[in-house]
């Protein structure tokens, strides 16, 4: 394990002028040369030179005063959310040579923060996966042990973050997306209230569960990037009406300002040394003078089934349009039209993507829809409604994931035990509401992640709640590595 | 043989201004191929559809026009099928299960049969607002052709689809009742019905003892009598001979006036509704209604008694009404003090006429007066300066040219020496002269044509010229009595 620098504290030296952000680019693009051949963490990487053009430029602007909140700042973002810069191919065969003609308005937020695009990172084809595998362009691998995965969706965002490619990265989060690699890789991760970010630009898995969201090194770091990115967007009509919040500025969670619950269906089936790490974190929350009560949730054990059938009936309508039309394949040749699509499919997307697509049809086709879809969207209101009236009383805290990262192969074979990675994380897509996953400590050199739950709109609470967490366990600006 | 006859008429709102769901133009004529795109009519990954305020005003618009039950919360919906057009291979369009809700629940319209002057009623089923899909066109024949070529610029374009129930009773009422939705939605300022490709009908008709067969593809309003005309001949016909109308969809072929079975067969319709994550429902509100009920106020009927009741002939009223323009100017000239009578006259026969007889569209505003100019020359009318005739024959046809020009650059010189043309004919015409004065009558008319000739283009009332020449013709009379 190593420390290394927060995007806050970069920002800070920056300013002070103790640190050069030339210097510091130079520091990352050696770390990704060092790094990426063994993780994997890239699918495109902004060439050298272009990166060392706008360090110098945020330079000149630290210089002249006139610097923006993350000028200089190297951030990662996702392959799933569209750069009209650089190809986005949201880890498919299908995009992979698709170059958008307009920017994700979380990407032009950036850009006009200061903000330095250093590369698209590598992810579950589509988003569609936990662990980061099913990625066309080869796995990602956990930089604390490279026998691991990093989870997925959002793998390559979490990875380059614990290896030091990349100071703040932005993943999605559709059903834990971002909150798993968070777990895995001592990283942080916030899964925004549903509207809070806006997803004009992002590549669809599960459009009514699924937030753009910032990763990091430390829980002010996320903060900052949330700050950046959030609010109102009129593109997007999910969007809410409100102000970018403001969340970087707060202070730790004092004991008594608010309770912390843990439900017991949200924490029985983890993993000994998982469950372990969770109870070690809550006691010492306890011992400092914080309400831990237990609590119960019996909806999530119907969460599970009910979110893979919204997602996969999305999925399955999000993904009709490639059809080898406006996004052609060389490798298919010109027929007739119905085989020129069936072709184009087979070859273009992957085995997880096209059992997806299979699903979620099956939930929406005549005669099975009120079986599947029609009732998981009832069961997604209850969860909502109960997640809704426990997130009045308490915040809601459990681990991230029930296990440890897995090796790789480990979970792929198996649909239901990597299905079952998701379960405490869905819960916070089917309600909506905002989920902070943060490191709770580690486990036989492998990280363990603990997640809050809070009201809609309480990403003020949970940020608030995760800089005195991180006060109690040290774990801020954590990489892997040697020192 | 009796008839059951419904319709499912599809009406671009060509007037909306932008497209249903971005700010492309929703008038997408003028435009070369795939120029009138953006991101969220090509449905390019990621780029999201925001409704368009104009689009569905218009669409409630028309909700109230026809009657209709609106729901409080519109929902659009996913509609998928694979066509080369279609760029997300679903359609957004509104649909009354799954949780859907479309502008119109039901509601009626009543059409006025020209042929009987009676008010007929046919129940709307319901009322979709949405997205038009591109065009793809073909080397030749769809089944032949090598390759499709596919242009987007419709793509996104508002379109209004009303279902009728089967209450119509012929092909001709058919047409009428086509032709009465149209205009009155182009009295909504929604479509422009003229422009080429639209509206396009599809028909089900049924005669007793058949099953229901679909007609597609009608293009024009006569096409829709024609069309239904030849179905109900060749369905009587099947039953007439003791064999079975089966249930199929059948091709309207304009060129050679025939129904086709379609050669292609049609696939069980799975369409895998569900409602559109990416928008959510629209809460119908009181503003919006308002609205509406504003936008809807001009409806043809309400101004077809509005002429009426200013004791105008109902052809002529009409004839009126069926142009909105002429609508507009003839209520704005009776308002500024012109004679009805005569405005009715001038406006829904001889000015509407002129513009027939030069090619010109009498439903284009631009090429109408203002209603002071019509006022004016009513007036004159009225109080005898000039008869209807020679504003008929000598200042429509010069309006018609130029409809803003000055009232009295058109206005013909009168004729202030009658004495002297009827002096010249009585001297040139004496065989005329001759077989008048020896008793035959009729010879007076042919001496009235050529004083009227004589006067060239200026103002004469020919009752004033008739008047002198008997006159004149008497006192010739005379002498010859005493000789």
């Amino acid at each position: 394990m190593r420390k290394l620098k927060t995007a806050y504290e970069l920002v800070e030296a920056y300013r002070n002028g103790s640190l050069d952000p030339v210097e510091h680019a130079w520091r990352v693009i050696e770390e990704i040369g060092r790094w990426e051949g063994r993780v994997n963490a890239y699918i495109t990487l902004e060439a050298p030179e272009a990166i060392i053009i706008q360090a110098e430029e945020a330079r000149e602007r630290y210089r002249r005063g006139e610097h923006r909140p993350l000028e200089g700042v190297l951030v990662a973002v996702k392959d799933n959310i569209s750069t009209s810069f650089m190809p986005t191919t949201a880890a498919s065969r299908m995009l992979e040579k698709y170059i958008p003609p307009f920017n994700a308005t979380v990407v032009e937020r950036l850009v006009r923060a200061g903000a330095i695009v250093v590369g698209k990172t590598n992810m579950d084809e589509f988003a569609m996966g936990s662990t980061s595998e099913f990625s066309a362009f080869g796995p990602v691998r956990n930089p604390w042990d490279l026998e691991r995965v990093p989870g997925g969706s959002s793998g390559g965002s979490a990875a380059c973050l614990a290896y030091g490619g990349c100071d703040l990265s932005l993943g999605s989060d559709t059903g834990g997306s971002i909150r798993l690699p968070a777990a895995y890789t001592a990283t942080v991760g916030i899964k925004p209230t549903y509207g809070l970010v806006s997803r004009y630009g992002l590549i669809p898995y599960g459009n009514s569960l699924e937030q753009i969201g910032p990763m990091a090194r430390s829980v002010k770091d996320a903060a900052l990037l949330l700050e950046v990115i959030g609010g109102w967007d009129p593109r997007d009509s999910t969007s809410l009406r409100i102000d970018p919040p403001k969340l970087s500025n707060l202070e730790p969670l004092e004991p008594g300002e608010a309770s912390l619950c843990v439900p017991r269906e949200m924490v029985e089936g983890s993993e000994e040394p998982v469950a372990k790490v969770f109870w070690s974190l809550m006691g010492k929350l306890e011992s400092e003078g914080f309400e831990v009560l237990e609590a119960s949730l019996p909806e999530v054990s119907k969460a599970l089934p009910a979110y893979y059938i919204i997602a996969l009936a999305e999925a399955a309508s999000n993904l009709a349009r490639y059809d080898g039309g406006l996004y052609p394949r060389e490798d298919v040749e010109a027929g007739d039209y119905w085989r020129h699509v069936a072709e184009a499919r087979a070859r273009g997307f992957g085995w997880e993507v096209k059992k997806r697509i299979v699903l979620g049809s099956y939930a929406l086709s005549e005669g099975y829809r009120d079986e599947y879809y029609i009732a998981a969207t009832k069961v997604r209101r209850l969860v909502r409604d109960a997640v809704l009236r426990l997130a009045r009383k308490c915040i809601i805290a459990s681990p991230a994931a029930p296990i440890l990262p897995p090796r790789l192969g480990e979970r792929i074979t198996d649909p239901l035990l990597l299905y079952a990675m998701d379960v405490y994380t869905v819960v916070a897509n089917l309600a909506g509401v905002p989920a902070l996953a943060m490191p709770a400590g580690f486990s036989q050199g492998l990280p363990v992640g603990v997640q809050f739950m809070a009201y809609r709109l309480g990403e003020d609470l949970l940020v608030r709640l995760g800089l005195t967490v991180e006060e109690m366990t040290g774990l801020r600006g954590v990489a892997a590595g040697e020192g | 043989m009796k008839a059951k006859i419904g319709l499912e008429i599809h009406v671009q709102l060509s007037e909306a201004g932008s497209k249903l769901f971005c700010d492309c133009d929703s008038e997408y004529r003028k435009y070369p191929p795939n120029r009138n795109v953006c991101p969220v009519c090509l449905g390019l990954p990621g780029a999201l559809p925001v409704p368009s305020k104009r689009a569905l005003t218009l669409a409630l618009a028309a909700a109230k026009a026809f009657n209709c039950k609106i729901p409080e919360r519109i929902v659009f919906t996913r509609k998928h099928y694979f066509y080369p057009d279609l760029p997300k291979n679903y359609q957004i369009t509104q649909f009354e299960k799954v949780g859907g809700a479309p502008v119109c629940l039901g509601g009626y319209v009543e059409f006025l049969n020209t042929d009987t002057w009676e008010w007929v009623r046919v129940g709307i089923r319901r009322v979709n607002l949405e997205e038009d899909p591109g065009r793809t066109y073909y080397e030749g024949d769809i089944l032949t052709s090598r390759y499709a070529l596919v242009d987007f610029n419709r793509s996104g374009v508002p379109l209004l689809e009303i279902v009728t129930e089967p209450d119509v009773r012929s092909p001709r009422e058919a047409r009428l009742l086509v032709e009465y939705i149209l205009l009155t939605l182009e009295y909504i300022g929604a479509t422009n019905p003229r422009l080429e490709g639209v509206f396009r009908v599809d028909a089900n008709v049924s005669v007793e003892g058949g099953e229901r067969v679909e007609v597609k593809n009608i293009g024009s309003t006569l096409d829709v009598e024609k069309a239904l005309k030849y179905e109900i001949g060749r369905q009587t016909m099947i039953v007439e001979r003791g064999g079975k109308v089966e249930r199929e969809t059948r091709h309207w072929d304009a060129a050679r006036g025939v129904t086709k079975p379609l050669r292609y067969k049609e696939e069980e319709a799975e369409y895998l509704y569900f409602p559109d994550p990416d928008l959510p429902p629209v809460r119908v509100t009181e503003d919006l209604l308002a609205e509406a009920s504003k936008t809807a106020s001009r409806s043809p009927k309400a101004i077809f008694e509005t002429v009426r009741k200013l004791g105008v002939k109902r052809e002529i009223a009409w004839s009126i009404v069926s142009s909105p323009p002429a609508a507009d100017r003839f209520l704005e000239a009776v308002r500024l003090g012109g004679d009805p009578q005569v405005l009715a006259r001038m406006v829904g026969v001889d000015y509407k006429g002129e513009l027939r007889e030069r090619g010109l569209d009498p439903n284009d505003p631009s090429r109408w007066p203002p209603a002071k100019t019509l006022t004016e020359l009513a007036k004159l009318v009225s109080t005898g300066e000039y008869t209807y005739d020679s504003i008929k024959g000598l200042v429509l046809p010069r309006l018609a040219e130029n409809p803003g020009v000055e009232v009295k650059a058109v206005l013909p010189e009168k004729v202030s020496d009658i004495d002297s043309l009827v002096e010249e004919v009585l001297k040139r015409e004496v065989k005329a002269v001759r077989d008048y004065l020896s008793g035959k009558k009729k010879a007076l008319n042919y001496l009235v044509g050529a004083v009227m000739r004589a006067a060239r283009g200026r103002a004469l009332d020919p009752r004033e010229a008739r008047k002198r020449l008997m006159e004149r013709l008497e006192s010739m009379k005379e002498p010859q009595g005493e000789g």
